[in-house]
């Protein structure tokens, strides 16, 4: 069953990250963060950015680690999944990059 | 690597009507209104699910009809506008609760066992206490029409309408006590499917090789069991502030309507998909068996359908669009929303190709595949479309969104449960249809639909909102709707003609002669009418598809026959599919019928307002509770069960890893969903709500050692849970065991303590967070006491040994899970309190 695990890592981890950037969205808006400044931007899109940037680190390790493996349905899954899960924040969470915070 | 099966012998052939007579014997419901009642059988409760089902559906449409009466004219005087409410509202609901979702659980529990070679469902009567709970429930709901007093709000009961002020009656009472009835039995099923799927498939038969249908359920039952969890966790607190003013939907009192919107959604768009998957895994079964060749890209189909259960989660705000939400958090949820559409199309795709592949036999069955590709793909377009923030705004709550919802779940059900139900009714019946009168069925209900809903979209494009009873002013609208009506009359008559169609074959089709349409599953390795059984004999690795047929009818197969007088099925590891141990399920009894009664008295009389007497329903509850354990363990160790030449398994209490370990362990998923989703409600009042901070906290230090020694309690009690099975083959087991018993009973006695400290509930909706807080804590200390107990009465029984270990892994479980979410959510008071 552990590649069963394997394959739901990707999917798994796009969940986390997807609640942990709504969730930064949301405690961000509630305390005012997009006032705030740091060295690097303003702390709000800073921080959203930062975690899906990490996430997605964390995406393209879990591929390296399952690049290798055989051509039977199992690898094939098991990449799969993580493909899923790495387009999944991609893509779903691209908007920290091009729209306003709170408005 | 994938894990090889080694072969495994055949057992000597037998003579295949002595078999099946002895299986009769063990397997059979009791005859006359006992069986009625006592029945357990997966292919009884699986059929009565989808019968009652289907007569919900008629009951739903008869609605339906009304209100495509009401508006055929601008100015429609066929309903006065609070029925109309009570119509449209029952309508939905009906659809949603009381047909979709019940005629799935049917169909997995009727079909499971068949298609992975099972003789039944992981819990025989979990699956028919669901069945008894939906039945009440749905009698529960429904009966409130006949009084005048049905739900009125819209099937998504939004507050502040479903709220006290709005509605005083008692009909969002019924919705709401009602539909919670009703997700128990979901709830159970998700369990039930989940453990068959992952337990109870044929010896060998490893995940990557198990039919599509089953992945198509697995994926079902793990959104239900994290999709139900925040309605049922939203009608909690909904009917808490209805009768008790606990607000945590009031504004005033640091409360938020959106928080239910937030709730209902988390479940509401994955139940689209809940609706959706089971209906693609019947059309992943049918199109390869009617294309005459294999399914085209079974691992791509895998991976959608693990894409769409993770994705779909990820879509719920997309019903809110208009509610005011920032454009960023806009933004997250229609880039998931248009995400979506790539494993919906991969499926597509595969269904495509495989018909390309292969040559297509247009019998009734496919007809209804036909129905499905153009109704769902257009519903799935305009399902990109809604799914643009800019054209959601435009097309929110018009008609074009009721145009869309009908083409995507008549598209992606009805029309695949249509497809099912012809090509599965010979095992059903034993009998072939008559020729004719189900593609007339299936042409009107097709074009009838259409009629229907393919000019609503222009009637939501040209502005007419949903849910109004009359439009005298917009003329415009009603040859649009004219049209709608017809279309649905003639709907209807479809429908009626489809029932027809099944009642004839029932009564008067020829018999059928075994596997009609030459399809090669396990579900067609068996007579028809299928046994209540389904196998003489299980499938061993290699002989598990239908040509399989004759050497498990001779009991060729694994554990053949019935020897010993109980029903016996074969528990395998969940990845690869090796044999694991023998189960022994439960047979015919009434106690299903019982708890579900127990559980209807406590919902009736808390929509009755009868809240002093619920004790008594509780104390009922916890009874049918303790009996459901007497099934459960053995006072001495049985030696190996044979399976088959050289193979010889334990019986379940001799293992560790048991159905019921597992079952509970899904079950923890759903309950530890339904904590996080509190966790979600307390942040997101905090976070979101406006009167926060909430007044100044009461709690003290008396309020901070009670909870600190009711949680060192727990500890103890986990502990002594422990050891209770470590050393149960010694007397000092039932002294652990005692002991985790008193220290579980003072951590209750504890926790009511702290009740008595709390702030008043209807202050401040964070008040009102920590007293279901605290609930949900005396909740899991109640069911932990009673593993407890359960536990101590196997110790002093003699029901544990080295070998049996009784109810302690699984109070185990329990107490480790009240431990934890003790612990968090007194962490999360303490950090309210610091800041």
């Amino acid at each position: 069953m552990l590649w069963v695990a394997r394959m739901l890592a990707g999917p798994m981890l796009w969940g986390a990250l997807f609640s942990a950037v709504y969730g930064l969205h949301g405690l961000g808006c509630a305390l005012d963060w997009p006032d705030r400044a740091t060295p690097f931007g303003p702390l709000h899109p800073g921080g959203m950015i930062l975690l899906w940037l990490v996430g997605l680190g964390l995406h393209g390790l879990l591929i390296a680690l399952n690049r290798a493996g055989g051509s039977d349905r199992q690898n094939l899954l098991v990449r799969s999944g993580n493909w899923i899960g790495a387009v999944a924040s991609a893509v779903t969470l691209l908007p920290v990059i091009v729209t306003s915070s709170c408005g | 690597m994938t894990e090889k099966m080694h072969p495994i012998a055949p057992n000597p052939p037998r003579k295949a009507l002595l078999l099946h007579r002895q299986m009769q014997r063990v397997w059979s419901d009791l005859p006359g209104w006992r069986g009625a009642v006592c029945s357990v059988n997966h292919s009884t409760i699986g059929l009565r699910f989808m019968a009652t089902s289907f007569l919900f559906f008629a009951i739903g449409g008869v609605l339906a009809m009304l209100i495509r009466a009401q508006l055929a004219t601008r100015d429609g005087a066929f309903l006065d506008t609070q029925l109309y409410n009570q119509i449209f509202t029952m309508h939905g609901s009906i659809m949603m609760f009381l047909f979709a979702i019940p005629m799935l659980e049917g169909l997995s529990m009727w079909l499971l066992p068949k298609i992975l070679g099972s003789r039944d469902m992981a819990f025989p009567r979990l699956g028919a206490l669901g069945y008894w709970c939906y039945l009440f429930g749905g009698l529960i709901i429904l009966s409130s029409l006949l009084f005048g007093v049905a739900p009125d709000g819209g099937w998504f009961m939004y507050v502040p309408l479903s709220g006290k002020t709005y509605t005083p009656g008692i009909n969002a009472d019924v919705w709401l006590l009602g539909v919670t009835f009703v997700e128990i039995s979901a709830v159970a099923a998700a369990v039930e499917i989940i453990v068959t799927i992952l337990r109870l498939r044929a010896a060998g038969m490893a995940l990557t090789r198990m039919p599509l249908m089953g992945w198509y359920m697995l994926g079902t039952a793990a959104m239900m069991l994290v999709g139900f969890p925040p309605l049922i966790l939203g009608s909690i607190l909904l009917e808490l502030e209805r009768a008790f003013d606990w607000p945590f939907f009031d504004i005033l009192r640091g409360g938020d309507p959106l928080l239910w919107q937030h709730l209902f959604w988390l479940f509401g768009h994955p139940e689209v998909y809940i609706i959706f998957l089971p209906a693609a895994g019947v059309l992943s079964t049918i199109i390869p068996v009617f294309a005459r060749t294999r399914i085209m890209g079974y691992g791509a189909i895998v991976a959608a359908i693990v894409g769409l259960v993770f994705l779909s989660f990820g879509l719920w705000v997309h019903h809110m669009f208009t509610v005011g939400i920032p454009h960023m958090a806009l933004a997250f949820f229609s880039a998931a929303s248009a995400l979506v559409a790539v494993p919906t199309s991969v499926q597509i795709f595969a269904w495509i190709g495989t018909m390309w592949a292969g040559r297509v036999e247009l019998r009734l069955p496919m007809l209804h595949v036909i129905g499905f590709f153009v109704t769902f793909v257009m519903g799935g377009l305009t399902g990109v479309m809604v799914a643009m923030v800019p054209f959601n705004w435009q097309a929110h709550d018009t008609h074009f969104v009721v145009a869309h919802l009908h083409y995507v779940l008549v598209g992606g059900f009805v029309f695949p449960m249509m497809a099912g139900i012809t090509y599965w009714m010979p095992m059903i019946s034993g009998r072939f249809r008559v020729r004719a009168l189900g593609e007339a069925a299936f042409w009107l209900i097709f074009l009838g639909f259409h009629g229907t809903f393919f000019v609503m979209h222009l009637t939501g494009l040209l502005g007419m909102p949903r849910r109004i009873d009359r439009y005298p002013d917009n003329p415009e609208w009603e040859w649009l709707n004219l049209v709608s009506s017809i279309g649905g009359m003639v709907m209807s008559v479809g429908f009626a003609l489809f029932v027809l169609d099944i009642a004839m074959q029932w009564l008067f089709g020829r018999r059928s002669h075994r596997n009609p349409w030459k399809a090669n599953t396990l579900d067609w390795a068996m007579a028809l009418p299928a046994p209540p059984y389904n196998f003489s004999s299980l499938p061993s690795p290699g002989r598990d598809d239908a040509t399989a047929i004759l050497p498990l009818a001779r009991g060729e197969g694994l554990l053949p026959g019935a020897p010993r007088p109980r029903r016996e099925v074969l528990v395998t590891d969940a990845g690869t599919g090796r044999p694991d141990h023998v189960a022994v399920v439960p047979g015919n009894t009434a106690l299903p019928i019982w708890t579900a009664a127990a559980l209807g008295s406590f919902f009736l009389l808390m929509l009755a307002g009868l809240y002093v007497v619920t004790p008594l329903a509780i104390a009922a509850i916890l009874w049918a509770g303790w009996r459901w354990g007497g099934f459960m363990g053995s006072r001495a160790d049985a030696p190996d069960i044979p399976v088959a030449p050289g193979l010889s398994l334990p019986e379940h209490w001799q293992v560790r890893q048991t159905l019921a370990y597992s079952g509970t362990v899904t079950l923890l998923v759903a309950d530890g969903t339904l904590y996080a989703s509190l966790l979600f409600g307390v942040a997101f009042l905090t976070v979101i709500a406006p009167n926060w901070p909430a007044p100044d906290s009461g709690l003290g230090l008396g309020a901070l050692l009670t909870a600190g020694a009711a949680l060192l309690a727990m500890a103890l009690a986990t502990l002594a849970a422990r050891l209770a099975e470590t050393w149960r083959a010694t007397p000092s087991g039932m002294g652990a065991a005692l002991a985790g018993v008193l220290a579980a009973g003072l951590a209750l006695v504890l926790l009511g303590g702290l009740a008595m400290l709390l702030d008043d509930p209807r202050r401040h909706a964070r008040d009102a967070l920590r007293a279901v807080l605290l609930g949900y804590a005396v909740f899991h200390a109640v069911v932990a006491l009673m593993l407890g107990l359960r536990s101590l009465c196997d110790a002093r029984q003699g029901r544990t040994s080295h070998q049996r270990r009784g109810a302690a892994p699984v109070w185990q479980l329990f107490q480790a899970f009240w431990l934890a979410t003790s612990a968090l959510s007194l962490g999360v008071v303490a950090l309210q309190e610091i800041g």
